[in-house]
């Protein structure tokens, strides 16, 4: 059912996580998007994607570090490196760290297609000479794909989690007025101290 | 970040291509929901005349249950034509929960924030909407409560009540006839108020239109498009 290719988006303007997305939904990518490498960081704990683009320059965790931790945690994922005008220096470092490619802002629809059409494309001729430890490897990631061992249990997975929905639906709503009023306290607080320090 | 500000060209070109709009809504559920908006008006409008039979006299009392039982019915059929879609289709990742209770709340926060002030100082919705991913988290339980627990329970108190003698013994089972009338009236109460912020609130995209027409076209209404 979802066997779409997955890509990831990591960049902390959503607007970029949205071009994404609008040119490559529609042709066989299901697009994820974080707004920064932490973010990141969690998504890529719960999904295995065939292609992550992340910018180079983010607050808090930058592209080459988010790079650097895809690159330890899963070797043959590729990862484009979005740079905004040449940045050299940024450049040779990621090399270093077997980043697929780099994409220069702006982005057109015709170049974030091409780009994750290569990516994928180089990607597939890796796997497909690589090894046989490192094919073993590929069939462990497919089917570790969503934590479930075949297509069927895909659909099963899928399917549970819907109908499923309502209940954890509920529960949130049971404890929404608890975690709301958490939320506003903290909200209030963090106020008071800003107006506080201001003095 | 270092973006360098896209030419009018490639501003040109984004707009222009066709890529550019994201498809939503696909067919079966904009068929689904307008029939159903539909038939939701119809039921609430019939209901109101078998449940106030003496305050409104616009239909006979006959008429108004006959017409109710065909329309529910009807809206049964169609709800299928929903279900259907989002089972055989990957798309049902839209209607998956957020397991992450943490990213959930702090989703729901920013969302509760963005309607209650956010919107009237004309900030964007912290919620990005993507193919896979389309609602916000208020949108997201909401359905998800009204799709698959609110809408089945209310057809089947209904269903119950359209013939007393053959399911004689599951009304039993729930406790007693009174108790399934007065499930089927409260969710009935619950859906005249849902419909009503439901529409209220469709009417909060970028412009008071842009949600509907969504509806219609399946594509999303994209924000660079109304400035045009
Ligand atoms: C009376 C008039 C109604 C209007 C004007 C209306 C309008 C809309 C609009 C504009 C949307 C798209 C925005 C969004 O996804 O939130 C939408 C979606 C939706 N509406 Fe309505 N609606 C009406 C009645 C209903 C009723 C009676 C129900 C259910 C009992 C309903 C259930 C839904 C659901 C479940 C969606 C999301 C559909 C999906 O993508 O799966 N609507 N509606």
């Amino acid at each position: 059912m979802n066997t779409k290719l997955q890509v990831l988006v990591i960049d902390d303007d959503a607007v970029v996580g949205r071009s994404f997305d609008r040119v490559l939904s529609d042709k066989g990518y299901q697009v994820s998007t974080a707004l920064s490498g932490e973010e990141a960081m969690e998504t890529i704990r719960e999904t295995d994607f065939d292609v992550v683009f992340t910018d180079i320059k983010m607050p808090g965790m930058d592209g080459l570090e988010v790079a650097e931790r895809i690159k330890a945690r899963c070797p043959w994922t590729p990862v484009v490196v979005i740079t905004g005008y040449g940045t050299p220096d940024n450049e040779a470092q990621a090399s270093v760290l077997g980043v697929s490619g780099f994409v220069h802002k702006p982005l057109t629809p015709e170049i974030i297609e091409s780009v994750t059409l290569k990516a994928v494309k180089e990607a597939e001729v890796i796997l497909e000479a690589a090894e046989p430890c490192e094919t073993q490897e590929v069939i462990a990631k497919t089917v570790s794909k969503a934590g479930v061992h075949s297509k069927a249990g895909l659909i099963a997975k899928n399917v549970g989690l819907f109908f499923a929905a309502p209940f954890v639906a509920l529960a949130y709503v049971i404890a929404l007025p608890f975690v709301g009023f958490y939320m506003f306290a903290k909200l209030g607080r963090e106020a008071y101290v800003k107006k506080h320090l201001s003095k | 970040m270092s973006t360098i500000p896209p030419t009018q060209a490639q501003q040109n070109a984004w707009k222009k291509s066709p890529d550019s709009e994201l498809y939503i809504n696909p067919l079966p559920v904009r068929i689904w929901h307008w029939l159903n908006a539909v038939g939701f008006v119809a039921l609430i409008l019939t209901g109101i005349q078998i449940r106030y039979a003496n305050m409104f006299n616009v239909l006979s009392f006959e008429t108004a249950i006959k017409t109710h039982n065909w329309v529910a019915f009807t809206v049964i059929a169609n709800y299928f034509v929903w279900l259907g879609f989002y089972l055989f289709s990957d798309r049902i990742t839209v209607y998956h929960p957020e397991l992450n209770p943490r990213k959930f709340f702090d989703k729901a926060f920013k969302q509760f924030m963005y309607y209650s002030y956010g919107i009237f100082k004309g900030e964007p919705s912290p919620h990005k909407v993507l193919a896979y991913d389309k609602f916000n988290p208020m949108q997201s339980i909401t359905y998800q409560i009204v799709m698959l627990l609110v809408v089945p329970v209310q057809f089947i108190t209904g269903i119950m009540m359209w013939d007393i003698k053959r399911f004689e013994g599951p009304i039993a089972m729930l406790g007693g006839i009174h108790t399934v009338d007065t499930v089927h009236v409260l969710i009935f109460i619950f859906f005249v108020s849902f419909t009503l912020v439901h529409a209220y609130m469709g009417a909060l995209g970028h412009t008071p239109s842009a949600h509907f027409k969504e509806m219609f076209t399946g594509y999303e209404e994209a924000e660079e498009k109304s400035d045009q």
